[in-house]
């Protein structure tokens, strides 16, 4: 990954040079130039294309706004009321991410969704302690984010 | 044309910077009303992350629209605002749970409390030996 | 009509800081202080930049980001003292984990 990274800079650098041009916009054109060129040739590389991983770090990114604009929306309506009528919980939630970094994004992730909060990680690493503010019903808390936040990393790490 | 533009581009502030003091003043009323420490800091940190990054990207349309100035430090600023947020909620949760504040009488759910690491805290305090397991080499 | 908004928003933010005071005063535990006191932290970064665009100027741009450290350190020393930890965690002298 980092060979290819280094490969690009090259192109755009040699694109600069063949323009005699020492801007910002002349790199950047050369920078995509240089992309389009890796994205055409990627099958001979070893390793997968990394502006693949770039794509799926831009996707988690709308994935997590989404979620954060739509957990403010649901919790300000809990707060609004005028009975209080959450039930907050701790539930554990057994994540299949491995590796600190997995790990970090994972909780800062769901630490930023209003409604959830990563209170403890155990010292294997396996099991997240997630403090919730309406804690309706766990298994289904655990399964979407499982299947939203916990796949999106995987897209972008693995 | 032009005129036309400026409208829309001001409106488009407006609604960020309105929108972000909005979720800001709701998120305190949610620091005032609810009962206990941790879903006090669901509604305080991240509510109020979220309504300060929209303020300051209101800011960051402003001055681009008016100044034709691009700040790098407000955009500096939103990421690590995003960033600094979940980081300082979950050390706030945990040094909270470790120090035993309470939970409000509403919760319906406490698997931390029988999580199987918490035994190596307690470990800690009872030089090296469980209470079950001095009692298990007593006998 | 920009001004008024502006105005409004900062009239709201400012409550918010009201509402952080009260909670730093009455808080019942220690970490709803410092729950209250990050709050009002973030609430300032969102004022700054308010006062930013009203006088239209881009001098106070820098606070906003020395706002979001010194926040963001102070909470972090704040918890690291309520839990009778090290405020600067170190690999070895870190015995329980793995």
């Amino acid at each position: 990954m980092g060979l290819q990274i280094v490969l690009n800079l090259i192109i755009a650098v040699v694109w600069m040079f063949l323009n005699n041009e020492w801007t910002a916009v002349q790199l950047i054109v050369g920078y995509a130039l240089g992309a389009l060129i890796m994205l055409a040739l990627r099958r001979f590389f070893n390793h997968d294309f990394y502006l693949r991983r770039v794509w799926a770090f831009l996707l988690l990114l709308v994935l997590f706004l989404r979620e954060l604009i739509m957990s403010n929306i649901s919790v300000i309506r809990e707060l609004l009321r005028p009975k209080l009528a959450i039930r907050p919980g701790i539930f554990a939630y057994d994540t299949e991410l491995r590796g600190d970094w997995e790990i970090t994004a994972l909780a800062c992730l769901i630490t930023l969704t209003p409604g959830t909060l990563t209170l403890e990680v155990s010292p294997d690493q396996r099991t997240l302690y997630i403090h919730a503010m309406d804690i309706a019903d766990a298994e289904e808390l655990s399964a979407q984010i499982r299947s939203t936040f916990e796949k999106a990393i995987k897209e972008v790490t693995r | 044309m032009h005129e036309i533009g400026m409208t829309i581009v001001e409106w488009i502030i407006g609604l960020l910077v309105l929108g972000g003091a909005l979720l800001g003043a709701l998120s305190a009323f949610g620091l005032l009303r609810l009962p206990d420490v941790y879903t006090r800091s669901h509604a305080a940190t991240k509510s109020t992350t979220l309504g300060v990054m929209s303020i300051l990207l209101g800011a960051f349309l402003y001055f681009v629209a008016y100044d034709n100035y691009v700040s790098a430090k407000l955009l500096l600023g939103i990421v690590f605002v995003l960033i600094t947020a979940p980081v300082a909620g979950h050390l706030i949760g945990r040094a909270a749970y470790k120090s035993g504040a309470p939970l409000s009488d509403r919760t319906v759910q406490d698997d931390l409390k029988h999580a199987p690491h918490t035994d190596t805290q307690l470990r800690e305090h009872t030089d090296g030996q469980l209470p079950h397991e001095r009692e298990r080499q007593r006998e | 009509m920009l001004q008024v908004v502006l105005y409004t928003a900062l009239v709201l933010l400012s409550l918010s800081v009201v509402a952080g005071l009260y909670r730093i005063i009455r808080g019942p535990s220690m970490p709803d202080r410092v729950i209250a006191l990050d709050t009002i932290g973030i609430c300032l970064i969102g004022l700054v930049a308010v006062v930013c665009m009203l006088q239209d100027t881009t001098a106070y741009l820098d606070i906003i980001l020395l706002m979001g450290i010194l926040a963001f350190l102070g909470t972090v020393a704040f918890s690291k003292f309520i839990e009778k930890g090290v405020v600067m965690e170190h690999a070895r002298n870190r015995d329980d984990h793995r």
